[in-house]
């Protein structure tokens, strides 16, 4: 299969191909369903905004000037949207004894032990981001996740450096605690 | 590293490491791509198919003309007067005999409200029934 970089697809696609716009779709649907995700900390949220974000990028697309890259755009767009749905919703604050247990719960659901323990960290890591506030799990999710820099950070989220390191600095501080106190609450429980 | 960290930190840091890596993003669900562009095939469809101006605010349109026609024949039709092109239409107003009734209560009549006020508020409810007449009928056209 051809692959093409972005540019030649949004230009076929603002000639007219429609069908161009599913290989911009195909390569940064992971990334903009995770980084959803990680926001709003629900599949089916995750993907609604995930969808919205290129239904709002395909409509905006002539007006997308290539300063930045198409998925520096794109993240920006989903980075809003779902930091938006996430303010407009009463949520409720998880108790850290709403966490299940330990990996071991986890066996349940997965086939063995490996795959368990992976659940349970990315569970645990999923409980952590939603304790802090909505636009920090943005920073963290692509700062971690992602792999960006501070620069590229900044371009999503219109904050600036000295602002993201310091969010960036609270956040992985606030995430920590909790991750340590969860451990250390499953080693009690086992004693 | 974009800044330097102290060992607590960097404990921090390697803790975050260890649980959120570019390996271990959630991927989006079978069909996403499919879904989306099914979306946006029905959206370039529907504004294909937009409406033009008139046909978007024809109500308003046709509800204006009507209060304009209205406005005219006010003007346009002397008092009294069956000589001129409204004539027509005036005998047959007048042929339907609409009298407001007189208001036989003294501290109404006592108001000093402008003569006119009684034939605004008829105008108004005219113009709020044929609104409502509008309305219905073009909704029931689009569904």
């Amino acid at each position: 299969m051809e692959h093409r970089n972005d540019t030649y697809y949004i230009e076929q696609v603002l000639q007219g191909n429609i069908n161009a716009f599913s290989h911009l779709v195909d390569r940064h649907k992971d990334k903009a369903y995770n980084l959803a995700f990680r926001i709003c900390g629900n599949r089916e949220e995750a993907e609604e905004i995930a969808q919205d974000a290129f239904i709002k990028a395909y409509r905006s697309l002539k007006n997308f000037k290539k300063k930045s890259s198409f998925a520096t755009w794109l993240y920006r767009i989903v980075y809003n949207t779902a930091a938006s749905l996430v303010r407009s919703r009463k949520q409720r604050v998880l108790a850290l004894e709403e966490f299940p247990a330990d990996a071991a719960d986890f066996l349940g659901f997965s086939g063995n032990e490996e795959a368990a323990a992976e659940d349970y960290r990315n569970s645990l890591i999923n409980f952590a981001l939603q304790k802090i506030p909505e636009e920090d799990r943005g920073l963290i999710t692509l700062y971690y996740y992602d792999d960006l820099d501070t620069e590229e950070i900044s371009k999503i989220t219109g904050i600036n450096k000295p602002g993201i390191k310091v969010r960036l600095f609270r956040a992985r501080k606030k995430m920590a605690e909790i991750i340590v106190k969860v451990e250390q609450k499953n080693v009690f429980y086992h004693e | 590293m974009f800044f330097t960290m102290n060992k607590h930190e960097q404990y921090e840091e390697d803790l975050l490491r260890k649980f959120m890596n570019p390996g271990k993003i959630e991927k989006a669900p079978e069909g996403f791509t499919s879904k989306t562009l099914t979306r946006i095939q029905i959206e370039a469809q529907s504004s294909g198919l937009k409406k033009g101006f008139f046909v978007r605010n024809r109500m308003p349109l046709i509800s204006a003309a009507v209060i304009a026609g209205f406005i005219i024949i006010a003007v346009f039709i002397p008092s009294g007067n069956t000589d001129s092109s409204g004539s027509a239409i005036w005998q047959n107003i007048r042929s339907l005999e609409i009298a407001l009734p007189n208001l036989s209560n003294d501290y109404i009549q006592n108001l000093t409200l402008p003569g006119w006020i009684p034939y605004a508020v008829t105008a108004f409810l005219l113009l709020g029934f044929i609104d409502r007449v509008l309305s219905g009928f073009f909704n029931r056209q689009e569904k």
